[in-house]
C-alpha cells in the first residue's frame, strides 16, 4: 500500500504542478494573486468538454487550442486590469479582492450558460485499461496528465532560461523597478507572462475531467486552495519550485488517503500552516525564489 | 324575540370564533425556500427548486392553492434564496426567511448538509420545517418541528443492501465486505446503519471500513487499498460527484468486485450515464427510486406526466430530470395537501395537517408515511441492479423479493 500511495502521489502531484504553475508565474512576475485561477482552469475543462462532445476533438488537440485561446484572452485582460491595480499602494491585497470578484462572475456566467451538472470526458479517450508501474495499477489518464504537466514545466523552463523574453521575465521577477529603470518594457513582459499563466490554467483544466472525475462550474475555489498549497510549499514566486510543491502535495494526499482518509481534506491547510510556520520562504528558499 | 335572537347568536358563535382565529385571508401564501445554484450541492438542489417553482407557477396559473382555513384558493409566493452550497450563507438566509420575510411555510435546501443548519434554526423559531431530502438521523431526535418529505431517513435506506448481502449474498458465497463512505450526515448515517445491520446478522466480515471527505475527487489509491483487502462486496456511499469519480477511477484501474453498490446511479441516472457511460454502470447495484419504479399516485401527476412537464422547464435552466426533480414535486404535493387540510396557517396546525397525511398520501414517490418523529418511512428504496442496454441502461429490482423484477447477477462483470 505504501509503494502504491507514493507512486500515485508522484503522478497525481505532477498534475497539481501544472495546476499551480500558472498561478505561481503570475505571482512571481506581477506580485498579484490571481484568485480567478481555478475558474480559468474550470473554463479550460468546459472548453475541452465541448470540443470533445461537439467536434470529437482529442484532449491533446484541445489543450493546444486552449493554450492559444487563453493566452490571447489573457493579454487584453492584463492591460484592462493589472496596470491600474499596480498603481495602488497595496496591489497584492487589492488583487485578491478584484480577482475574487472576477472568479465569482466567471462561475456565475458558466452556471447560467451550462447549468450545475457534472461534466466529464470518457476516460478511454486517453487510453483503455490501467498502466502497470512497479507492480502498481495507475489510470492511463493520470499518466497522460502527468506527462503533459512535465512538458509544460519543461516549456516554462525553456521559456524562462533559453529565450530573450524569458530572461526579461526573470529580470522583472527579481525587481520590477530595476527592470523598468533599465528600459525593459515591463508591461509587455508581464502581459505575456499573465497570458501564459492563464493558458497553463486552461491546459490543466483540459485534463481536470480525467484527474478529478468530473467538473462543475463550482470547482474553482477548491482548485485555488490546492494550487496555493502547492506553490507556497514549493516557494511562492518561483515557478519551477512548483514541481516540488506539487509532488509534496500529491504524495502527502495519497498517504493521507491511505492511512488517515477521513482527514485528507485538511491536507492543503496543514501543509500551508506547516510551511508558513517553519519555512515561510518555501522549501526551495529565497535564493531560488529570486530567480 | 330576545330569546330567539340569543339562540341565533349562540348558534353563530363558533363560526365567528373560527373566523376570528383565522383572521382575514392573506393575499398570498409565502413559501420560504433555499436553493444552491452553484457549489457542491447544486446538482441535487436545483432539480428540487425547479420542480417546486414549476408547481408554484402552475398552481398560480389556476388561481392559487386551495386553503382549507379560508375555504378559498390563494396565490402562492415562492421566496427562494441562493445559498451557493454554503452552510454559513444558508444559516443567514434561513433566519431571514423566518424573521424578515415571515414566510408561512419553510422548505429547507436539499441534502443533509444544507438541511443541517436549517434544523436548529427552525426549531428555535418553532417553525415547522418541510425537509425535502435531508435524511440525517440526528435531525429527528428531540425535534417536534420537522418532517422528512421525499426520501426515507438514512437509517433505513441501506436496510435492503444489508438484507440482500446477508441473505442472497451469503448463499452466493459472499463473505467479505468493504465500506467506503463520505463523511457527512447523509452517507455517514447510512454507513453506520449498514455496518450495524451487517454486524448484527454476523454472517459477513467487514474487511475495509473507511470514511473520506465529501469533496474527495480521486479514488485510485483508495480503490487499490480496497482491492488489497480482497472483499467480495464493496459498498460506496457518496454524493453524485463522489460516485462519478469513484466509478471512473474504478474503470480506469481495471479492478472488479463481485458486488458493487453505489447510491447515485439509481438517483441521478442520466447524469451518471453521461459521465460514467453504460459500460461503467453495467452490473452495478444501486437504490431504485421513484425515477425508475412507477408508483400509482392518487394525488398529482404520474411519473411520465411529470417527466414530460419537467422536461419543458428543467433543461432550459440546465437541470436534468432525475429523482431530485421528483423529490421537489413531492414536496410541492405535500405543501398543497397540507394547505388543503390544515385548519389554520399557524405552525402547529400545519404540523398536524402534515402528520395527518401520513400513510394516506400516495404520490409518484410512493406512500408518504412518517414515524412519530417526522422521519420518512414510507417511500422505500429497494435494491436494484443496472444492466447495459445498448448505449443506455435499465434498472432491475432485485430485492426485496416481493418487489423484484429480475434476478441479481453476482458475477462481477
Amino acid at each position: 500500500m505504501l509503494i502504491g500511495a507514493v507512486l500515485s502521489g508522484l503522478i497525481f502531484g505532477l498534475y497539481f504542478t501544472l495546476v499551480g504553475l500558472g498561478l505561481n508565474l503570475v505571482f512571481g512576475v506581477m506580485r498579484i494573486v490571481n484568485l480567478a485561477h481555478g475558474d480559468f482552469l474550470m473554463l479550460g475543462a468546459f472548453a475541452a468538454f465541448w470540443a470533445f462532445h461537439l467536434f470529437g476533438l482529442h484532449p491533446l488537440v484541445a489543450a493546444a487550442a486552449v493554450l492559444v485561446v487563453f493566452v490571447v484572452i489573457g493579454l487584453p485582460l492584463y492591460y484592462l486590469v493589472v496596470p491600474r491595480l499596480q498603481q495602488a499602494r497595496d496591489a497584492e491585497m487589492l488583487s485578491i479582492i478584484l480577482f475574487f470578484g472576477l472568479a465569482q462572475m466567471i462561475e456565475a456566467a458558466t452556471t447560467i450558460a451550462f447549468g450545475t451538472s457534472e461534466r466529464s470526458i470518457p476516460g478511454r479517450v486517453l487510453g483503455t485499461g490501467p498502466v502497470m508501474l512497479l507492480g502498481q495499477r495507475l489510470p492511463s489518464a493520470w499518466v497522460f496528465g502527468a506527462a503533459v504537466s512535465a512538458v509544460a514545466v519543461a516549456g516554462v523552463y525553456l521559456y524562462l532560461y533559453q529565450t530573450r523574453l524569458g530572461r526579461l521575465t526573470r529580470a522583472v521577477m527579481v525587481s520590477r523597478d530595476e527592470a523598468l529603470a533599465t528600459g525593459i518594457d515591463v508591461h509587455r513582459v508581464s502581459a505575456i507572462a499573465f497570458g501564459i499563466g492563464i493558458g497553463l490554467a486552461g491546459i490543466a483544466g483540459v485534463f481536470a475531467p480525467f484527474m478529478l472525475g468530473s467538473v462543475t462550474p463550482a470547482i474553482g475555489p477548491e482548485i485555488n486552495v490546492a494550487a496555493f498549497a502547492v506553490i507556497v510549499v514549493g516557494t511562492l514566486g518561483n515557478p519551477l519550485g512548483t514541481v516540488l510543491g506539487g509532488i509534496v502535495y500529491g504524495v502527502s494526499l495519497m498517504l493521507m488517503q491511505t492511512y488517515l482518509s477521513s482527514w485528507a481534506n485538511l491536507l492543503p491547510n496543514l501543509l500551508l500552516i506547516a510551511v508558513l510556520l517553519t519555512r515561510p520562504e518555501g522549501l526551495l528558499g529565497r535564493k531560488v525564489r529570486r530567480a | 324575540m330576545l330569546r330567539r335572537a340569543l339562540i341565533c347568536l349562540f348558534a353563530l358563535l363558533p363560526f365567528a370564533a373560527a373566523r376570528a382565529d383565522s383572521g382575514p385571508a392573506p393575499a398570498e401564501i409565502k413559501i420560504g425556500h433555499l436553493h444552491a445554484s452553484s457549489g457542491a450541492y447544486a446538482s441535487i438542489s436545483m432539480p428540487v427548486y425547479t420542480a417546486l417553482k414549476m408547481w408554484v407557477d402552475q398552481t398560480n396559473a389556476s388561481g392559487g392553492a386551495f386553503v382549507k382555513a379560508y375555504n378559498k384558493k390563494i396565490p402562492l409566493k415562492l421566496i427562494s434564496y441562493d445559498d451557493q452550497s454554503s452552510t454559513a450563507t444558508a444559516a443567514t438566509l434561513y433566519n431571514q426567511l423566518i424573521t424578515q420575510d415571515k414566510v408561512d411555510m419553510l422548505v429547507s435546501d436539499s441534502g443533509s448538509v444544507l438541511t443541517s443548519v436549517a434544523v436548529p434554526i427552525a426549531k428555535e423559531h418553532k417553525m415547522f420545517l418541510f425537509d425535502p431530502t435531508g435524511t440525517g438521523a440526528p435531525f429527528f431526535v428531540d425535534n417536534p418541528y420537522i418532517a422528512l418529505i421525499a426520501d426515507p431517513v438514512s437509517t433505513i435506506w441501506p436496510k435492503y443492501i444489508a438484507d440482500f448481502l446477508n441473505d442472497d449474498g451469503v448463499k452466493a458465497g459472499i463473505k467479505r465486505v468493504a465500506i467506503l463512505y463520505s463523511t457527512n450526515d447523509f452517507t455517514g448515517t447510512q454507513a453506520n446503519a449498514v455496518r450495524g445491520f451487517i454486524k448484527n446478522a454476523g454472517k459477513l466480515d467487514i474487511v475495509y471500513d473507511q470514511g473520506v471527505p465529501t469533496n474527495t475527487s480521486n479514488y485510485t489509491v483508495l480503490i487499490n487499498n480496497i482491492a488489497a483487502a480482497n472483499p467480495d462486496a464493496v459498498i460506496t456511499l457518496g454524493y453524485t460527484g463522489n460516485d462519478i469519480a469513484f466509478l471512473r477511477n474504478l474503470q480506469d484501474s481495471g479492478q472488479k468486485f463481485r458486488f458493487l453498490f453505489s447510491i447515485y446511479p439509481g438517483i441521478e441516472t442520466a447524469t451518471l450515464l453521461k459521465n460514467v457511460g453504460a459500460d461503467g454502470l453495467n452490473g452495478l447495484f444501486t437504490y431504485v427510486t421513484s425515477a425508475a419504479y412507477e408508483y400509482k399516485p392518487e394525488v398529482g401527476m404520474n411519473l411520465e406526466q411529470f417527466r414530460e412537464a419537467f422536461e419543458k422547464v428543467g433543461p432550459a435552466s440546465g437541470v436534468e430530470f432525475g429523482f431530485n426533480a421528483i423529490a421537489g414535486y413531492t414536496v410541492a404535493l405535500v405543501l398543497q395537501e397540507t394547505l388543503a387540510h390544515a385548519d389554520a396557517l399557524d405552525q402547529e396546525s400545519l404540523k398536524k395537517a402534515v402528520f395527518g397525511l401520513s400513510g394516506k398520501l400516495k404520490t409518484l414517490d410512493g406512500t408518504f408515511e412518517l414515524d412519530e418523529h417526522g422521519a420518512q418511512i414510507g417511500e422505500i428504496t429497494p435494491l436494484g441492479q443496472i444492466h447495459k442496454d445498448g448505449k443506455n441502461v435499465k434498472l432491475t429490482v432485485v430485492y426485496p423479493h416481493e418487489l423484484a423484477t429480475g434476478q441479481a447477477d453476482l458475477s462481477g462483470k
